[in-house]
């Protein structure tokens, strides 16, 4: 059941264009060979791939695009906070 | 007999105690629940485009009268939404009778009668930023994984937090829904935190989502999530092999585990 639960979430993941980020390894206490050598293999597929793309992903460059003009005249009810807000950053 | 006359008599006869279906308000067809005690209003009844999760009413109305018999209209997307409420325990199969009304067109019948038969085309922007709402799954895959990330991101931002997809789909029933809790979900910002949002509902539609294609249309930000949903009930189908909407058990994800093949029996003694 595990493994069809895995496979599930790799499968999502893969179409969110977050692809081999996952892995699943059956390792029992004894194989401590084993282990050690997943890891390893595990950590240097994911250095080659990168950070992960939605560590500090910036949404400013789409949400620009959606804020009206500044040409446009604001009045009081459709005041704009000048500071950037915190929220376009995922972190 | 004709539709009217049925529900008029179903009515009567007490083979149901309150009929769901549409009756015209001001021109526009609305969801009503028609009962005895306002026979007169039958004639008022109609089916037409108008599509509403009618077995989300009958889900409620149930849950506060668990002995009364239920009538409802019933199209195809409907049939698949009550048999996941059967199969979730969240209606009984009879305490519910159904009529037929015409919905999506087939080789026997071009005539058809839905709200949402084709998603709109996409613009310009869409095609070249997001993700067409009526591309096919196989055609989104192909993208490079990197591009995939970034129309997704920019689908997901887009989103307004209304919870209309949650609110109008007929197969979500939970009580406290894990959206809406604030240790999970932060309140008071937007975007909400994507792609986490939504990827928590397509995850709990696996094994649930009918394809009825209500949410998409209940968006205001175009998002295509009947596209999501799709993908996500496929690879429950590859993984799994559950088909969702006509199977009889229920989903993969609420169970434990594979079903105990070993039984119980005394250790044997030297």
């Amino acid at each position: 059941m595990t493994i069809k639960r895995v496979t599930f979430l790799q499968e999502l993941l893969s179409f969110m264009g977050l692809k081999d980020r996952l892995h699943l390894s059956w390792i029992s206490s004894a194989e401590a060979g084993k282990f050690v050598q997943v890891i390893n293999d595990f950590t240097e597929k994911i250095r080659a791939m990168g950070p992960n793309p939605l560590k500090g992903y910036d949404l400013r460059p789409w949400l620009e695009r959606l804020r009206p003009p500044d040409n446009i005249e604001k009045t009081d009810a459709a005041q704009v906070p000048s500071e950037e807000p915190e929220m376009l950053l995922i972190r | 007999m004709d539709r009217t006359q049925t529900v008029r008599h179903w009515l009567e006869t007490g083979v149901v105690d309150i009929f769901f279906g549409y009756r015209l308000v001001e021109g526009h067809p609305l969801p009503h629940g028609f009962t005895r005690d306002k026979l007169s209003e039958v004639e008022e009844i109609v089916d037409s485009e108008s599509r509403y999760p009618l077995e989300q009413l009958a889900t409620h109305f149930s849950s506060s009268h668990p002995e009364a018999t239920i009538g409802m209209f019933a199209r195809d997307c409907n049939r698949r939404a009550l048999n996941v409420l059967v199969v979730w325990n969240q209606l009984q199969s009879d305490t519910i009778k159904t009529i037929d009304i015409n919905c999506c067109p087939s080789p026997l019948k071009k005539h058809a009668d839905c709200s949402y038969l084709e998603p709109e085309q996409p613009g310009n922007f869409k095609l070249r930023a997001g993700i067409a709402n009526n591309a096919e799954t196989q055609e989104v895959e192909e993208l490079d994984q990197q591009e995939l990330l970034s129309r997704w991101m920019y689908e997901f931002q887009k989103c307004i937090k209304c919870y209309g997809c949650r609110n109008i789909c007929p197969v979500c029933f939970c009580r406290e829904c894990s959206l809406e809790h604030p240790d999970l979900v932060h309140t008071g910002r937007l975007p909400p935190e994507v792609p986490i949002f939504h990827l928590v509902r397509a995850t709990h539609m696996a094994g649930r989502c009918v394809d009825c294609g209500l949410c998409e249309e209940a968006c205001p930000m175009d998002i295509p999530l009947r596209l999501l949903y799709r993908k996500v009930n496929r690879i429950v189908s590859d993984v799994f092999g559950y088909d969702t909407g006509t199977s009889q058990e229920q989903p993969p994800f609420s169970v434990l585990g594979e079903k105990v093949t070993l039984t119980p029996k005394p250790l044997e003694t030297s």
